[in-house]
């Protein structure tokens, strides 16, 4: 069935968009920086051309430069957020799926499945209020986020792993829990591991980019391509490139990731059935 | 009901309780019984003692934080929100203010959301695998990933300020001209229907392949029969469910469309309380926003248990 959804010619095609779609932008976010260089002289706010190739922002500065260097925190804030997300979701729940005791399976997930509830922006926006968080504290706040719906899923991919005869056997042979939870549960459900991190990788970024654009745990001047959008938005009419181009870039990244995931899914998928 | 769905019901319940119990326990610790000193942290950009004394008056921060939660919820339960610690507006006022234009935007989203997601849906599912399906495929699954801030802007770019059809932002007002509501619904619409619409498309073609289905269209049942009164409502189940996380993307979606857009919504109200450090209309928003999430979350798992009573919904 999901062999068919992905439908063969589709399913490269839809690698080729993806890998064109995000291929810009992570090349600029992982290589801007080194191609930046030093900071000119700051001109008029707002003026296209000049001698600056997509022009100036807000306070003067050259867009192009912004963009280079602007790439760079999304992506390494939404990868430490998921990194760190399945760090603390990932040994709560092989805890919870590999005890015997039902109290301390309750203990360890019942928490979880009260916290998925509560909308992830709005928690994101809570914890602002009272602290300031920069980078590093956005990271902590959307791995936050993230740790109720990685928990669930790999708690319930988990059971079904951890019941099978070989986690008996490597039990009353007395290996380690470390070795029988990460050597063999973990490895044999990393199918399920890796395409829900991807999943995860595509929220981080929404979630990132959109605190960002809405000024949180940034600088209101920072070299970020969400702060550029929002922050060069009353010139948008005068110089719509220093928008515009951030904008597209965001999208892209998204997009290209999420389309490469979903072709990455299904191509695995078909392989992992024919085998 | 039998009684094992009684039973489910019943956890369920409970499960929503602990959950709407929760919130209030999440906003008050997070805004006020943080380690360090409150007061000197809300007082941020501008820590002057006088400032630093008024939020440790108004806040009545000299108290233990159990005491302060108790009276809090004693002061909710009345429906007592308090005083905006900037302006000394009651929070209720602010609140009343700002309800329109985000139930309005939030109602609108709702209504076109269902036919809109089902209909894209049944259209992508009618050949499986044509041209029309891979089309609608991948640009659902491509539009699914943009965040709402990037779309609204690009969408400003073209159809306000290129081509000038649609109004850039709703200032002026809601009410006056229909056409400044476009954009922002259609930002708020964009995540959703493409989420739902890709479950509705795989629920119908898992539904019309089953047994049931093939062995009626053998039978002779007229194909749309089968289609609109068998397979449907299997393939409408674990819509209904992302429809209840739509609730959490359409609050995230209602911040971020009424800043983009000037909106003078709940959603503006919150980011300037959060701006200031305003700590009680902060509260009071974060409660009502989680509260309500919640129980729509609740409502979309009764009503996917009863459209498909089968289906497993995690408890």
């Amino acid at each position: 069935m999901r062999a068919r959804e992905a439908g063969g010619a589709g399913g490269t095609r839809r690698y080729l968009l993806g890998a064109a779609l995000i291929a810009g932008p992570l090349l600029l976010a992982l290589f801007g920086p080194l191609l930046a260089g030093e900071a000119g002289p700051r001109a008029v706010s707002f003026t296209p051309g000049g001698g600056h190739w997509l022009g100036t922002d807000f306070t003067g500065r050259d867009v192009w430069r912004q963009i280079l260097l602007g790439g760079r925190p999304v992506v390494l804030v939404a990868v430490a957020a998921t990194a760190l997300g399945y760090a603390v979701a990932l040994p709560l729940a092989l805890a919870a799926a590999l005890t015997g005791r039902a109290w301390l399976e309750e203990v360890l997930l019942r928490p979880v499945d009260v916290l998925i509830a509560v909308p992830t922006l709005l928690l994101v926006l809570l914890a602002a209020t009272a602290l300031s968080p920069g980078p590093v504290g956005l990271a902590v706040l959307v791995a936050v986020a993230a740790v109720p719906d990685i928990a669930r899923v790999v708690h319930a991919a988990a059971v079904e792993a951890a019941a099978r005869p070989v986690v008996e056997a490597l039990r009353l042979h007395g290996e380690s829990w470390s070795r029988i939870a990460f050597g063999q549960v973990a490895r044999s459900i990393r199918r399920t591991l890796a395409a829900d991190a991807g999943t995860r990788l595509v929220g981080a970024l929404h979630l990132v980019a959109t605190a960002a654009f809405l000024g949180l745990g940034v600088q209101p001047d920072a070299a970020d391509w969400a702060v550029m959008v929002d922050r060069n938005r009353p010139g948008l009419l005068l110089q719509p490139w220093a928008v515009v181009v951030p904008a597209l870039l965001i999208a892209g990244l998204a997009t290209g990731t999420n389309l490469l995931l979903d072709a990455a899914l299904h191509g695995g998928g078909r392989k992992g059935t024919r085998r | 009901m039998s009684a094992p769905l009684r039973a489910w019901a019943g956890r369920r319940l409970l499960l929503g309780a602990a959950q709407v119990a929760a919130v209030p326990v999440l906003v008050f610790t997070l805004t006020e019984a943080l380690p360090g000193d409150a007061a000197v942290a809300l007082a941020g950009d501008d820590p002057g003692p006088a400032r630093i004394a008024a939020i440790r008056e108004a806040l009545r921060l000299d108290r233990p934080a159990v005491e302060r939660f108790a009276d809090w919820l004693g002061d909710l339960a009345h429906g007592e929100l308090g005083r905006s610690l900037a302006g000394g507006r009651p929070v209720a006022g602010l609140l009343a203010d700002g309800l329109g234009p985000t139930v309005l935007l939030a109602a609108l989203t709702l209504v076109l959301l269902v036919p809109i997601a089902v209909g894209l849906g049944m259209l992508a599912a009618r050949r499986e695998g044509g041209p029309l399906d891979r089309a609608i495929s991948t640009l659902t699954l491509a539009v699914h990933a943009v965040p709402e801030f990037a779309l609204g802007v690009l969408l400003t770019a073209v159809f306000a300020l290129r081509l000038d059809w649609l109004p850039p932002t709703a200032v002026g007002g809601l009410g006056r001209q229909p056409a400044v509501l476009a954009l922002p619904v259609l930002v708020l619409l964009a995540r959703p229907v493409c989420s739902i619409a890709r479950l509705v498309r795989a629920g119908l073609i898992e539904a019309m392949a089953a047994p049931y289905a093939v062995h009626a269209l053998r039978c002779g049942v007229a194909p749309a029969r089968v289609r609109w009164t068998h397979a449907l409502p299997n393939a409408l189940a674990p819509a209904a469910q992302q429809l209840a996380r739509t609730a959490d993307w359409l609050l995230g979606g209602v911040v971020v469309v009424e800043a983009l857009f000037v909106i003078p919504g709940l959603g503006t109200v919150l980011l300037d309380a959060v701006a200031t450090r305003d700590v009680p209309v902060v509260q009071a928003l974060a409660l009502l926003f989680g509260v309500v999430t919640v129980l729509l979350n609740l409502a979309a798992d009764l009503v996917a248990r009863r459209l498909a009573p089968r289906t497993e919904v995690a408890v």
